[in-house]
């Protein structure tokens, strides 16, 4: 036991991402539960303080996000925001990586691990993450959420990248974090973060504004499709391949859609689509390279389907490659990935570029696009004569790596002295937070 | 988890079984009689049988195939004994982490054996480095300097210690309010030139040695520090065209480089060749395509090179008219053989070989490998050797590989191979003189004078007679050759014959079937 260096003692791991909140318990490779972060609520006031424009071209949620009134009612997890409720709308406490809205969050934590694992959160030490731009202030407020409403008897807050490079099994590593609304690039180093070598960008929203472009978008050789979500289709019968669809809306439900629930459920058609014909090319943007992939068949809710050709490896391209058209039309365009590496390095020591690049670390949903390991080593090479990605196979673990890390550290032996008990809480106040979680 | 065969049973309402299964030891009230396969004993079918699981048995009780026993006969590793039999208990145990200063009680799950009492096994992981403080005293005395501010070097110090002088991090954290910007190194030097000064002007309980080489510990080169990083930095940023052009600089180089060597080596050789001993250079220097093998020890071969250098000096210094003619070998006395040992030799066949003679002209090799006979036959001269080849098939001789490569065969399979050498150059002078002959003869008719035909023509027959000669000559040395080999193959009778044949052969040209063969040989050896 104690030369494995582990010693559990039934902790708990809470990691909250942008898509989904992670929890679990220390010592398990996989996290017992996954709830979406979105929520749906309902405001009690029909038509309340929520004034959604048009859905953006950026077209996310979470970007123009809606608050609920404290005392709404929050429709969460499974059967959560993808039952059609009348009226209802849809939520995200994350944005930009970090919690903005810390009102539904207990309710999100308490519905994992109450709800879904049946524990009781005041009989474990409990840990959290953080991407590593979070400030003083957001880390200070889980602390007091944890210890207050949960009653929690031991709390500790811990950086994503840092937990990444665990999770790989690295003191020193890059991580390179692909999420669903960030990209970030973190140099770790013996176990802390270089702060000036950290970056992000919005970058994978900008990937699947590029797909909803795509897919809404007419062309000359069809029109553009609809993302009806099987929620509100009443029925539909079979076509050919890029033939029109035929279905039939559920016109009861229209009314009772909102604006909110309708970007919501688009964005996940959307994502389907991703996850399923997306990919990139490992070699860099090569027309015939494209064209020479076997077109991948999709079929949509309303029962439209076709074959998708090059067009989807033009969406993963916009991880490594924006075209001066598209640069010269959006001047807060996301840097992409040889952007972000090359500011992230620079601000690296010397004598550190090589330790990191031998020493990659590739972790977040976002990076199981196919090919993208391949192209980011094709990226890295071109700079780098020695680079080695380190990119788990295993899905899960590549989406939750930031879990596992913590899941590592939660139950080491050595960790259990850097918990913040309820006592130090009770005692120092908030300035623990800071001092013990570096 | 274990599912016994009567669960299974009455999960899929089946009668209850003739035998029970052995996970059913617990219900004897249930056995009833049971008719049992002749020849069988009754408490054969109770017994689990070799080969199945337990697990396996328990769900499809007796009515194990029975192919499987047989067919599970290599029998599967034991399943390790993981120390100690029976059963431990655990227990879900609060623990003190003495690491922790206040009295957070965690419990994890500890063999009720151990010992509650116990230290947390951890806690030794828990080691904090002795930082480096100083008074204001000694701040004022030693440690004043112009750059740095007393609160800045207190908060350096602090922040150097809160990151256990994990520099990268220290650098990245530190954010002294109003201070200049600093550098990783002007971090370090300040932090190194501090710990310095301050062991230099505190006691010292051991001896100066010891507090040199603790000094010398701390010590930090910051100018040094910075080319380098310089020198990394502009690594990195060469452009491709710059990396090319110096991988073709570094090419170049590696080529110019070897060019010398080359040019050296052949100079030393010219220079030994010409000027032997007195050109100073050691006659051999050992290169990685020289033979390998060598006959005895390895281990000792570089010492026997040593041993031959030095005996090709005093060969030279016998003989300064052939400096080209390096011997190598040292003369191996030859040791006196006793009657007995010939005796023994003559009847086990043992022939003893002098090693290769001193006189030969060897460059290189000190030690001749050992080696199969057969392939030391030498071949005949390259421009020559259709001819020779030509020749002895003609007589029906496989030279190119002996059935029977005896010591006798090979000898003679090699003055054959003279033979028929010094023939086909004798031929090819033969015919180069007749050819003369006649040009001169057409050349002497055209001149048509009178009372020089008669002399000139003698002579011109004579000539044409040993021509003729000639060719009978090689008859019978093809017919002697012809025999030779049926000597060689059916190894009856040889001797006398073969002898004259050679001597026959050899008064041909002596010279000349020396010389090629010397030139055969140095052909093998290139
Ligand atoms: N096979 C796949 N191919 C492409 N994208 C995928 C795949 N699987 C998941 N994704 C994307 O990964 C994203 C989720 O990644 P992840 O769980 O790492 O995000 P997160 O940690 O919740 O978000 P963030 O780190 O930005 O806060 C989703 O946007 C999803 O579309
Ligand atoms: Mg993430």
């Amino acid at each position: 036991m104690v030369n494995y260096g582990g010693d559990e003692v039934s902790a708990l791991v809470v990691d909250i991402g942008s898509s989904s909140v992670r929890a679990g318990y220390a010592g398990d490779d996989t996290p017992k539960a996954i709830i979406s972060s979105y929520y749906g609520y309902k405001a009690n006031t029909p038509d309340a303080d929520v004034q959604m424009g048009e859905a953006e071209p950026q077209g996310d949620a979470s970007t123009e996000p809606a608050k609920p009134k404290n005392d709404a009612k929050l429709y969460l997890g499974q059967h959560g925001p993808s039952i059609w409720r009348e009226g209802m709308e849809i939520g995200n406490p994350v944005r930009d990586g970090t919690i903005f809205d810390y009102n539904p969050i207990p309710a999100l934590i308490s519905h994992a691990l109450v709800d879904v694992m049946r524990s009781n959160p005041s009989e474990h030490p409990i840990l959290v993450t953080e991407p590593a731009w979070n400030t003083p202030a957001d880390r200070e407020r889980m602390a007091e959420i944890m210890f207050e409403e949960f009653q929690v008897p031991a709390f500790y807050i811990a950086n994503t990248g840092v937990l990444n490079a665990f999770a790989a099994g690295k003191g020193s590593a890059l991580v390179i974090d692909v999420g669903h609304s960030m990209a970030s690039i973190t140099p770790v180093v013996d176990g802390f973060v270089l702060r000036k070598g950290l970056v992000y960008s919005a970058l994978p929203k900008l990937v699947h504004a590029h797909a909803r472009h795509i897919l809404v978008g007419s062309t000359q050789t069809r029109r553009g499709i609809d993302l009806y979500p099987h929620q509100l289709i009443a029925n539909k019968s079979p076509v050919e391949p890029s033939a029109p669809p035929r279905f039939t809306l559920r016109e009861d439900r229209m009314p009772g859609t909102t604006d909110s629930w309708k970007t919501w459920y688009e964005n996940r058609e959307v994502d389907e689509w991703i996850q399923s014909v997306a990919g990139v090319l490992d070699q860099g943007w090569n027309e015939q390279a494209a064209a020479a992939r076997p077109p991948r068949q999709y079929e949509f809710p309303t029962g439209y389907n076709m074959y998708f050709g090059p067009e989807r490896y033009q969406v993963g391209e916009q991880f490594f490659y924006h075209s001066p058209q598209l640069v010269a039309s959006n001047p807060n365009l996301p840097k992409n990935i040889p952007t972000l590496l090359s500011e992230s390095l620079r601000a690296c020591d010397p004598d550190l570029r090589q330790v990191l690049m031998g020493n990659v670390v590739l972790t977040g949903g976002g990076s199981l696009f196919a090919g993208f390991a391949d192209r980011l080593e094709t990226e890295l090479l071109r700079n780098f004569p020695h680079v080695k990605i380190h990119a788990p196979g295993n899905p899960i673990e590549r989406r939750y790596g930031g879990w596992l890390g913590g899941s590592i550290l939660a139950s080491l032996g050595t960790f259990h002295q850097l918990w913040i008990s309820k006592e130090e809480w009770q005692e120092h106040g908030r300035a623990i937070v800071g001092q013990r979680c570096k | 988890m274990a599912i016994s065969a009567s669960d299974i049973r009455s999960a899929l309402s089946l009668p209850v079984p003739s035998t029970p299964g052995p996970s059913q030891p617990s219900q004897p009230a249930l056995r009833r009689p049971q008719i049992q396969p002749a020849g069988k004993p009754a408490n054969q079918s109770t017994k689990k049988p070799e080969g199945i699981s337990r697990e396996l048995y328990a769900l499809i009780g007796p009515s194990a195939p029975s192919l499987a026993a047989h067919l599970a006969k290599p029998r599967l590793k034991q399943k390790p004994n993981l120390g100690g039999s029976g059963k431990v208990k655990w227990e879900w145990r609060p623990f003190k982490n003495d690491a922790r200063g206040d009295s957070l009680q965690l419990s994890h799950w500890m063999k009720v054996t151990s010992d509650p009492e116990a230290e947390y096994p951890f806690v030794k992981y828990n080691v904090q480095s002795a930082p480096f403080t100083y008074s204001q005293d000694e701040y004022t005395r030693f440690l004043e300097d112009k750059e740095w501010t007393k609160e800045e070097t207190d908060y350096l110090f602090n922040i150097v210690n809160e990151y256990d002088s994990r520099w990268y991090v220290v650098y990245d954290r530190y954010e002294y309010p109003e201070g200049p910007a600093r550098t990783l190194e002007d971090l370090k030097d300040r932090y190194y030139s501090v710990c310095r000064k301050l062991i230099r002007n505190r006691p010292w309980a051991g001896d100066e040695s010891s507090k040199i080489q603790f000094i010398s510990s701390y010590q930090f080169d910051k100018e040094r520090e910075v080319t380098r990083k310089g020198y990394i930095a502009s690594l990195e940023t060469r452009t491709a065209a710059e990396i090319a052009e110096e991988e073709a600089l570094f090419i170049e180089l590696k080529r110019l480089e070897q060019n010398e060597r080359r040019f050296r080596k052949d100079r030393d050789e010219l220079l030994r060749t010409l000027l032997g001993v007195d050109s100073g250079l050691p006659d051999v220097i050992g290169e990685e395509d020289g033979p390998v093998g060598l006959v005895g020890e390895t281990g000792t071969s570089g010492f026997k090179k040593k041993k031959g250098v030095k005996g090709g000096v005093g060969i030279g210094d016998e003989s300064p008219m052939t400096p080209s003619v390096i011997s190598l070998g040292p003369p191996v006395p030859r040791r006196p053989q006793s009657a007995k040992s010939v005796a023994q030799d003559a009847i086990h066949c043992i022939v003893r070989t002098d090693p290769p003679a001193s006189s030969t002209p060897v460059q290189k090799t000190t030690h001749v490998p050992a080696h199969l006979r057969s392939f030391k036959i030498p071949l005949p001269k390259t421009a020559i050797a259709p001819k020779v080849t030509q020749a002895l098939t003609e007589l029906g001789v496989q030279h190119a590989r002996l059935v029977m490569p005896t010591r006798e065969n090979c000898m003679q399979i090699e003055s054959l191979l003279d033979a028929a050498t010094a023939l086909v150059e004798t031929k090819k002078v033969v015919d180069r003189v007749e050819q003369e002959i006649r040009v001169l003869r057409v050349r002497l008719g055209m001149r048509g004078s009178e009372g020089l035909e008669g002399g000139g023509e003698d002579d011109a027959d004579k000539e044409a007679d040993k021509g003729r000669g000639t060719p009978m000559e090689i008859d019978e040395g093809k017919e002697e050759e012809g025999r030779a080999q049926s000597v060689a193959s059916t190894k009856s009778a040889r001797g006398r014959k073969q002898s004259r044949r050679s001597i026959s052969v050899s008064s041909i040209d002596t010279s000349a079937s020396m010389s090629t063969r010397a030139g055969t040989k140095r052909q093998k050896r290139s």
